[in-house]
């Protein structure tokens, strides 16, 4: 038993620093580009506290949207808890606010252009009763 | 025998219990005077020879045991003659309901002596035989003084004098003392056991009990009348506005430390206020009424205001957020009241024409929220205007509103918190704002919200954690450093607020719950999965809360508080 926690502790670790190799490596490329764009070079110390920091602040992240959830009742973390997260930068949450409404319209189109499609390759009747359907969810 | 001891309490406790152990319990009390001397002198010859036999069922029970609630109780088991209005069962009653500890000093035994028999015939007459009987109790005695006197020595005469002196005044027992360092020795250590019967209501709140009486009665004349001044000039609420730093006032700092069960307490705050405001008012010419007359109006405001600040809370924060809030709202009346008053004060001076019921409301919703400690938002009611003119009370009549509005709701819920670690909470404003913040906090308007309103408002509470921050930083703070370390304060508390309203926002509900404190105090990293909210209620918050915090299952199947 113990093994197999030490095992699953290992594991567990190594899936750990893979995905902070994964968030380096990002950090890194961002900063590149900003390097390019700022004419400003990054030191190896600087780009690798900065992933330190994103893996860890991702860590806060996804702790807090588990809470917002549960606090919300709900089993799934929603759009409102991510803009619950980002509401103290009022630009990230401009951002956010917009991305979701974005996605959100985006869904929405998609769901309609199914349906529609569906109605097209269907009988009447069946358009009929999709258009129904789909006007109902509209 | 251990039943009283002599050596250790000669206490009017152990005085009485050994009347009641000697006395007859089938003797009938009715004609006092008569029997009252011989009475009590037979109770004394017996009192001694009594002492170590064990007549009676209390007797023994009394002696056997050895704490004095167990023996209460076997007491009241064993006496059926509570329903007898005996000196004896009043005496019991009183035992049985006087708090444990004796206060005074223990006295030779001979003196403390006459005391029950003093008390005896006050018992007699009083139906309840309750603590509550202070100063009914007081007033036979002095009618008997004459009876007792008689057989009395000297001392005795002079002690009941001094007693009658005290019970006529009906001052609080503190004053008993003094009177009595007036006497001479010999009557300096009787006339403290007459002051005994007085010390039970004051030991269930020792916090009253040793308070000086540094108070002065309300007016209530002067009370109505600034009422009816403060109601007819237009609300100043435009002081507050521009008065982010007022100067503190010296005055103020003794009334946030004052605890808050005493409603009286507002004679020396007054004055205080009244010294403050002055020196901060004396530009503008607010209002006409005198300091004096506005600490005394403050003082009984600030008991309506309670009532106000209620209402306002409901109207705010709807009803749900009123129960959550009425736990607090105990604690938090203290804080509330002074603030209250140190707003209320403020505001009357400020502004020419606070709308009374207006700055009543402010003030207590205000100050409820401050109770929850955190709150800053109504605290800033009291914020620093008060040096201001009456310039800013108008915008602070809405900023306050707003403030108190929403803040109020999500600051009460602060109360999880107010152990919590703002650092040092140091608001040094508050001392300078006194009252015109709460002028400001309590708009006309309960109902509407708006942009947030300022800070001002928000201080008077702030000053009270700048004080603690002064204090224990050990070392003297420039004003500036305190001014910068309130401002953190009250942003700090600003984001908690904002924050408790979005967690409950976010789960569709309009009040904050503790569940959204929780989830605060989750974020800050005070609750984790080691350490849950009823382990920091229990280690931080005192006996009180803790009932009301947590639920407790009891006999019945009932849970309290109920869920």
């Amino acid at each position: 038993m113990e093994e197999e926690a030490e095992a699953e502790e290992q594991q567990r670790f190594s899936y750990q620093q893979r995905l902070k190799a994964a968030v380096h490596y990002t950090v890194g490329c961002l900063c590149e580009e900003v390097a390019l764009d700022k004419g400003m070079q990054f030191s190896r110390q600087t780009i690798a506290a900065i992933s330190e920091l994103t893996f860890r602040q991702c860590e806060n992240f996804a702790k807090d949207l588990e809470m917002f959830a549960r606090h919300a009742r709900r089993t799934t973390i929603n759009t409102e808890d991510v803009k619950l997260l980002a509401r103290r930068s009022d630009s990230l949450l401009k951002y956010i606010t917009d991305k979701s409404e974005e996605i959100t319209h985006i869904n929405l189109e998609r769901k309609a252009r199914k349906k529609k499609k569906s109605e097209d390759g269907n009988h009447n009747s069946r358009e009929l009763a999709e258009a129904g359907v789909v006007e109902s969810e509209q | 025998m251990a039943d009283h001891d002599p050596d250790s309490d000669s206490t009017p406790r152990t005085l009485l219990r050994r009347v009641l152990d000697t006395a007859d319990p089938r003797t009938p009390r009715r004609p006092r005077s008569a029997r009252a001397g011989a009475q009590r002198r037979a109770l004394l010859e017996t009192a001694s020879s009594r002492r170590s036999s064990s007549q009676t069922k209390m007797t023994t029970r009394r002696h056997s045991h050895g704490a004095r609630s167990i023996s209460r109780s076997a007491y009241v088991q064993a006496s059926g003659h509570l329903k007898e209005q005996t000196p004896r069962t009043l005496l019991k009653n009183i035992l049985l309901t006087a708090p444990e500890s004796s206060i005074l000093m223990p006295k030779s035994v001979v003196k403390p002596v006459p005391a029950p028999q003093v008390v005896q015939p006050s018992r007699r007459e009083s139906s309840l035989g309750s603590l509550e009987l202070q100063l009914p109790e007081l007033e036979p005695p002095t009618t008997l003084a004459p009876g007792l006197l008689a057989p009395g020595r000297r001392k005795q005469r002079l002690r009941l004098s001094m007693f009658q002196q005290g019970v006529d005044q009906g001052l609080p027992l503190s004053q008993e003392p003094q009177r009595n360092a007036d006497a001479s020795s010999l009557t300096s250590s009787l006339n403290l056991t007459f002051a005994t019967p007085l010390q039970p209501q004051s030991v269930q709140r020792p916090g009253l009990a040793r308070r000086p009486p540094a108070r002065r009665a309300v007016d209530v004349g002067a009370f109505l009348q600034d009422l009816r001044d403060t109601s007819l000039a237009p609300p100043n609420i435009v002081l507050e506005d521009t008065q982010p730093f007022s100067q503190p006032t010296v005055g103020c700092s003794p009334r946030v430390y004052r605890s808050p069960p005493c409603m009286p307490h507002t004679g020396a705050e007054d004055t205080e206020l009244a010294a403050g405001c002055k020196k901060r008012s004396s530009g503008p010419g607010m209002q006409t009424n005198s300091p004096e007359k506005l600490a005394q109006f403050l003082a009984g405001e600030a008991e309506e205001v309670d009532a106000f600040a209620l209402d306002f809370l409901s109207t705010s924060s709807g009803v749900s957020g009123e129960d959550g809030v009425e736990p607090l709202q105990d604690g938090v009346e203290e804080a509330e009241k002074r603030m209250e008053e140190e707003g209320v004060s403020v505001s009357e001076m400020e502004a020419t024409g606070a709308q009374g019921p207006s700055r009543a409301e402010e003030p207590e919703g205000h100050t409820e929220v401050t109770e929850a400690e955190e709150s800053q938002g109504t605290a800033e009611a009291k914020g620093p205007g008060a040096s201001s003119g009456d310039e800013d009370a108008s915008d602070r009549a809405a900023r306050p509103e707003l403030v108190s509005s929403t803040p109020e709701s999500l600051q009460a819920r602060r109360h999880h918190q107010f152990l919590e670690p703002d650092p040092p909470p140091g608001a040094a404003v508050l001392s300078s704002e006194p009252a015109e913040p709460l002028l400001v906090r309590r708009p006309p308007r309960p109902g509407t919200t708006g942009p947030r309103p300022q800070q001002d408002p928000h201080k008077a509470g702030l000053s009270h954690y700048v004080k603690f921050f002064s204090f224990y930083a050990k070392m003297p703070m420039e004003r500036k450093a305190l001014e910068m370390v309130e401002k953190c304060l009250d942003k700090y508390f600003q984001h908690l607020c904002d924050d408790l309203e979005v967690f409950a926002a976010h789960a569709g509900r309009k009040t904050v719950k503790p569940e959204d404190v929780e989830l605060l105090m989750r974020r800050q990293g005070l609750v984790t999965d080691q350490v849950s909210l009823h382990v920091l209620v229990e280690r931080y918050l005192p006996l009180e809360y803790r009932q009301l915090l947590i639920p407790c299952a009891s006999s019945g199947n009932s849970v309290f508080p109920a869920q």
